[in-house]
């Protein structure tokens, strides 16, 4: 503000002045150098002061503000109070300065007061020129003319500087003293060691600090310190912390356990070990390697004796080795693969069998036979064993490998030991011959065996009479189909007399099983296609004949379960021919067939024979579509469902139309209501878990008997309680979860006895509800767990053992970026980290 | 027809030897046990039930002294040594196992108010108001109960006299130095007869004063101008301090965690602060009624033990808000000094009615040998206990103390003071502009400044 600058002005102004009379006679030179090294730090100001130091008054005018000065009444007219009030302060300011300044005087008037005591101005002139060697009349013309305007309440001195010296202005610089020395002696000596003084700033000492500062400092320093220290900690506390486990005392020393330790406790106890340690132990040889070991070679004299053997020992030796290496030599140079072969053999068979002396190869050989004679009689290595007997009997085989690789031995040693008497038999029987003559005997032979067997089958026809087949029309039906089987049967002999040589062999291959009638199939599948739609019975004979087949077939019995049920079931077709049962099978799937035939059956003997009328075409297409269904089953199969629907569709001529899905299941479930049940349900569960209020109903008691009580009706409290209680059942069923869902039961029954198990809020280190649930999900005890894991669960956080001093910690490195395995795994003691996740830790790094 | 029996093959019911254990099949499937929840949540019940049975924590008393005791040092090396001293300037050693005196250090005039030992445990310090520091050469224990016989006694080996009175004394772990706190805080060596340096930072006197046994040239004291002080040998200058609105009567570092410091206040709690934050605790500890006098680290660093003044010692885990143990008895008066014995076993009281107690720091805990079958089943009780702990049942009995009359309700005049103090701060702040009134943590409203 204009105001406040201009006494700001007028106060620097007085100081100035001050300071021109009262200070000490600086030369213009100083003044200036003065002046100008105040200049670089505000230059405004700096201008202002070397103007009044050269006592050129400058006070800064503001000049008018254009509001203020009226030009062409731009502006409004405002009365500024502003103005006068800064006006006031000036004029304050000034009082105040003028009330200090008779104290100063009072002060100060030791020195220069009024003109009373001149003895005083005197003797203080000379004491002043005393001091300052400066004449006399320097101050007094000073004291006398200039009257002095004191700026400070006290005088200036070295405890109560000015207020310049306080702000860093005009103090007194080495200069200053420099300048009356100025010309003498020395002086240029003194100004060249100021000025290197000046410039080596490095050994410039500073003034301490204060104390406190310094402390301070200090403290700050030191906190760092400790922060820095604490710090390393960090990541040991942390590991520490977040272990689930931590280990105190694991490593305690149970004694001695270096090698020295151990060896010193050593003593020699068999033979060898004693003649060591008596070589060891004997003082002269202990001795001689002290020394320098020029005396054990006495110790190791040998006699000439032993020289000499030790010599034709070796020499001997070697020329035997000699000769076996020529000997193996050449023999490997034989090149005859059936040489080695045996000569393997015998390698194998009997380990120094080569090297043996014929006679004693001879008695080896009686042993040997020996052997496999008794092997031939007793058996004994073809596991008949009691071992063997009881490992084959459990299964254990299977099990161990072991125990099957040493049953499997014992029939290669069986094998080995009875070789010689096949090969004694027949002494040129190779696996090739055979192979050469086999083939015309064999086919004859398996045909042979094939009609046999056909005839066996037939003949064995005899099913075992259980009390279903002893019924008179099962007997019937099973008469007629062995009838059947009997000329099928023939048939195929026929057939198989037919065929001969390479062709029978191949056939062979089908003889056994249900490919037999597979391969007849076709013929007759020839034959149905002439007459598919209007030949039943004989299509339904072959059929059955075929299923029944089946039944006697062993080749294949898990299709064989099935093939029987379907046997019987149409057995029982058979049986009341009548009965042209209709499926609409081709609706369902293959598999689910079965179930339904079984279920139709019964229903269509209950209906007596009821007609679903099906039309040809679209049984056509019906049984298309179930071929192409079955399309992996086996051919035989396919073709018997093809010949059911054959027979199916057979019986029926009248038109169909295939009603809806909707209606077919309504038809099915027709006579239950289920949406009725449900409804009845639900009611039944909100009753349960919303009881309905009872009911107030009069009960006998007071005022009874004499009929007033029936007159009045019931009490309005009961009444209006009944009220609540039916609306609160009412809120309480629309605020059910179930309330908006028409077809949902929601139970919102509370388990009292499951309640006691479960926590409202969740418990305090945990933080989500899935991690808790996690956690509570898996027992700890010994009966719900491996005896592996339930150490590890049950672990307590701090493992520690009575009796021994636990020392603080110590310090060692930890990686803060290591992985530690999870909480619930089994850990060693040494390590102590696991990560707990999820859990909130109340951290204090 | 086939005929399913029950078939086990003999080897696997075959055992090689007869020393080896029947082999135990047992089907883990979940689905046969439906029951198990239910069921460990019973065994919870019974565990913490059979917990509160076998809580006999008091093991025994040490009788001798005779007058308050004061202080007390364990012996860092020897787990059954046991310092004590009294107000009148007795100091005894005691066999904790035994729980009678071995042998007595007489010498001090006025009360012993500092007591320590070297790591070693050659060495005992003692100071009091008499304005001595006296050491003393520990006897060696013998094995052989030598002090049935005799009391004998021991001379000081050294007695330093000193300026002013002294309120507290502890040796640094494993070093030879160990610091006083009287009018301003000394650390002395063992063999000089004067402090090798001397710290004072404002001019109210120390009251106590523990050294860091993880970091041992960190050291921290507390002073009767409420305030904490934590201090560096190395640089030999204090680090940071914060002035409290009571005053701390002790300090206890955690042994595991370097950089936690737990004060025991004279409001009744104790706080928990991270060395490198003192600016506000990090935990406060809330359940004596009284001044907390004392309070020393378990030396597996998961627990603390305090003494107060309303007669009773607490446990407390070292991150928990509140105890999980309460000892007291009838007859024991107030207590000045507390220890956790060096295996993390015991807790040591010293109370002013002359005696010492021993405590076991687990109440319920079996003592002597334990068979590992044994040890399997308590682990498995712990554990189950622990995992149904939150469930009311559990927790009632878990947590359920009697207490003594003053102490309950005490506890209910806080709790009522408390609570009135929360309902006016909650209606200020109703009835203010939001963002007006701040109510500041506990922890951090009870720390007023801290200085630099």
């Amino acid at each position: 503000m204009g105001g406040g600058e201009k006494r700001k002005s007028s106060f620097k102004n007085l100081a100035n002045a001050k300071k021109r009379r009262t200070g000490p006679h600086l030369p213009s030179s100083i003044l200036k150098t003065i002046a100008n090294e105040k200049r670089p730090l505000n230059s405004d100001e700096g201008d202002d002061e070397i103007d009044s130091a050269y006592g050129d008054f400058y006070e800064y005018e503001e000049g008018v503000p254009e509001e203020e000065s009226r030009k062409n009444n731009r502006y409004e007219r405002v009365v500024n109070y502003e103005f006068e009030l800064a006006e006031d302060c000036e004029v304050k300011t000034c009082f105040k300065l003028s009330l200090f300044q008779p104290k100063d005087e009072n002060v100060e008037s030791e020195d220069d007061d009024d003109d009373d005591d001149d003895d005083d101005d005197d003797r203080h002139s000379r004491m002043l020129k005393n001091v300052t060697e400066l004449p006399i009349s320097a101050f007094q013309g000073e004291s006398k003319n200039k009257r002095v305007v004191f700026t400070e309440p006290y005088p200036e001195s070295e405890f109560n500087p000015t207020r310049d010296v306080l702000e860093g202005k005009s103090l007194t610089t080495i200069d200053d003293f420099m300048e009356p020395l100025q010309g003498l002696h020395g002086n240029s000596q003194l100004s060249n060691m100021i000025s290197r003084m000046r410039k080596d700033t490095q050994s410039l000492v500073h003034a301490p600090l204060p104390k406190p500062e310094q402390e301070r400092l200090e403290r700050d320093v030191a906190n760092e310190l400790v922060y820095k220290g604490f710090d390393i900690w960090v990541p040991l506390v942390k590991r520490n912390r977040e272990a689930p486990t931590i280990y105190f005392n694991q490593d305690v020393n149970v004694g001695y356990s270096t090698v020295g330790a151990i060896a010193s406790q050593f003593h020699p106890r068999t033979e060898f070990e004693m003649k060591m340690a008596s070589l060891l132990d004997d003082h002269e040889i202990l001795e001689a390697h002290k020394e320098d070991g020029a005396r054990l070679l006495e110790f190791n004299e040998v006699s000439m004796e032993d020289h000499i053997k030790r010599r034709n020992h070796v020499a001997k030796m070697r020329s035997m080795l000699f000769r076996v290496d020529l000997k193996h030599k050449r023999i490997k140079q034989i090149k005859s693969k059936t040489y080695h072969r045996l000569k393997n053999k015998d390698l194998n068979q009997s380990g120094v069998g080569a090297f043996m002396e014929p006679a004693m190869a001879k008695e080896e050989a009686k042993k040997q036979e020996a052997r496999r004679v008794k092997e031939r009689m007793t058996l004994k290595h073809k596991n008949t064993g009691q071992w063997a007997k009881r490992m084959l009997s459990r299964g254990l085989n299977r099990k161990y490998d072991v125990t099957q690789a040493a049953l499997s031995k014992q029939l290669q040693i069986h094998a080995t030991l009875s070789r010689k008497m096949n090969s004694t038999k027949d002494e040129s029987s190779s696996d090739e011959e055979d192979l050469n003559d086999g083939s015309d005997q064999d086919t004859s032979k398996l045909i042979a065996e094939a009609k046999e067997k056909i005839l066996k089958t037939v003949d064995d026809d005899e099913v075992p009479i259980s009390r279903l087949m002893s019924l008179p029309f099962m007997a019937r039906a099973v008469k007629k189909k062995n009838e059947e089987a009997k000329e099928e049967g023939k048939r195929d002999i026929e057939e198989l007399e037919k065929f001969g040589g390479a062709e029978t062999s191949k056939k062979s291959t089908n003889v056994v099983g249900r490919r037999v009638f597979g391969a007849e199939a076709p013929k007759e599948s020839e034959k149905e296609s002439d007459n598919l739609f209007d030949n039943s019975d004989s299509s339904d004979n072959d059929m059955e004949d075929n299923e029944l087949e089946a039944v006697k077939d062993n080749a294949s019995p898990a299709r064989n379960t099935e093939t029987i049920m379907e046997a019987e079931k149409l057995d029982d077709i058979a049986g009341n021919p009548a009965s042209k049962t209709t499926f609409d099978v081709a609706l369902y799937a293959s598999g689910s067939w079965k179930k339904m035939t079984g279920c139709k059956n019964a229903e269509s003997k209950k209906a007596s024979k009821t007609h679903v009328p099906i039309s040809q075409s679209q049984d056509k297409k019906e049984s298309s579509d179930s071929e192409s269904d079955d399309s992996e089953s086996d051919d035989s199969e396919s073709e018997a469902e093809q010949m059911v629907d054959g027979i199916l569709t057979c019986g029926s001529k009248e038109t169909y139309e295939i009603p809806c899905q909707a209606e077919l299941v309504s038809r099915a479930f027709a006579g239950d209501d289920v949406e009725g049940d449900f409804e009845k349900d639900k009611q039944e569960v909100l009753n349960q878990e919303v009881p309905e209020p009872e009911k107030p109903v009069q009960v006998a008691g007071w005022g009874h008997w004499t009929n007033n009580q029936n007159k009045r009706g019931l009490p309005s409290r009961i009444v209006r309680e009944h009220e609540e209680a039916k609306k609160t059942r009412e809120q309480a069923l629309r605020k059910r979860k179930d309330a908006s869902f028409k077809h949902v039961i929601i139970s919102e029954k509370v388990d009292k006895k499951a309640e006691k198990l479960q926590t409202k809020s969740l418990p305090y280190p945990y933080t989500s509800k899935e991690v808790f649930e996690q956690s509570m999900r898996m027992p700890i005890g010994p009966e719900f767990n491996p005896t592996t894991i339930v150490g590890v669960l049950n672990r307590p956080e701090v493992v520690k053992k009575a009796g021994v001093i636990i020392k603080p910690v110590k310090f060692e490195e930890v990686n803060p970026n290591d992985e530690h395995p999870r909480s619930h795994q089994k850990q060693k003691p040494k390590k102590k980290g696991a990560l707990k996740l999820n859990t909130r830790q109340r951290v204090i790094q | 027809m086939k005929i399913k029996t029950l078939s086990r093959s003999v080897d696997e019911y075959t055992r090689e030897r007869s020393q080896d254990l029947q082999r135990v099949f047992h089907n883990f499937d979940p689905s046969l046990r439906p029951m198990e929840k239910a069921v460990e949540y019973q065994r919870a019940l019974t565990a913490a039930k059979l917990e509160k049975i076998f809580a006999r924590p008091f093991v025994g008393a040490m009788d001798g002294h005779r007058d308050g005791v004061s202080c007390m040092a364990k012996n860092p090396n020897y787990l059954k040594g046991i310092f004590s001293a009294s107000m009148d300037g007795d100091i005894r050693l005691w066999d904790i196992s035994s729980r009678r005196t071995v042998c007595q250090f007489p010498g001090h005039q006025g009360a012993v108010r500092g007591l320590t030992a070297s790591t070693d445990g050659n060495v005992l310090v003692s100071c009091g108001t008499d304005c001595t520091v006296r050491l003393w050469n520990v006897p060696r224990p013998s094995l052989e109960d030598s002090s049935i016989s005799s009391e004998n006694f021991i001379e000081p080996s050294a007695t330093y006299v000193w300026k002013n009175a002294f309120w507290a004394v502890d040796h640094q772990f494993e070093g030879d130095l160990f610091a006083t706190a009287g009018a301003q805080l000394d650390i002395w060596n063992h063999n000089r007869s004067q402090p090798v340096q001397s710290f004072q930072w404002g001019t109210d006197s120390v009251i106590s004063v523990r050294f860091n046994p993880g970091e041992p040239n960190l050291l921290a004291t507390s002073a009767s101008d409420r305030s904490i002080t934590i201090y560096d040998l190395r640089l030999s200058s204090a680090a940071r301090k914060i002035i409290m609105m009571t005053k701390t009567n002790s300090i206890a570092w955690n042994p595991m965690e370097p950089m936690n410091l737990t004060a025991a206040n004279e409001d009744g709690s104790c706080y928990s602060f991270d060395g490198r934050k003192l600016d506000e605790a990090k935990c406060v500890h809330k359940d004596h009624v009284s001044a907390v006098m004392d309070i020393d680290f378990s030396p597996t660093g998961r627990e603390f033990v305090t003494g107060s003044y309303d007669r009773s010692v607490r446990i407390f885990p070292y991150n928990g808000g509140h105890s999980r143990e309460i000892y007291h008895t009838k007859r024991m008066q107030r207590v000045f000094c507390v220890k956790y014995s060096c295996d993390a076993t015991y807790v040591i009281s010293g109370s002013d009615d002359t005696n010492l107690r021993l405590w076991k720091a687990k109440a319920s805990e079996q003592l002597g040998f334990i068979l590992p079958r044994e040890q399997k089943k308590h682990e498995y009780n712990e554990a189950v206990k622990n995992r149904y702990k939150h469930l009311s049942e559990v927790k009632r009995i878990v947590r359920h103390r009697h207490l003594p009359k003053p102490i309950y309700k005490a506890m209910g005049i806080i709790r009522t003071v408390n609570d009135s103090k929360r309902r006016k701060e909650a209606r200020r702040k109703a009835h203010s502009a939001p963002g007006t009134v701040v109510t500041a943590p506990l922890r951090k409203r009870k720390i007023i400044k801290e200085v630099e």
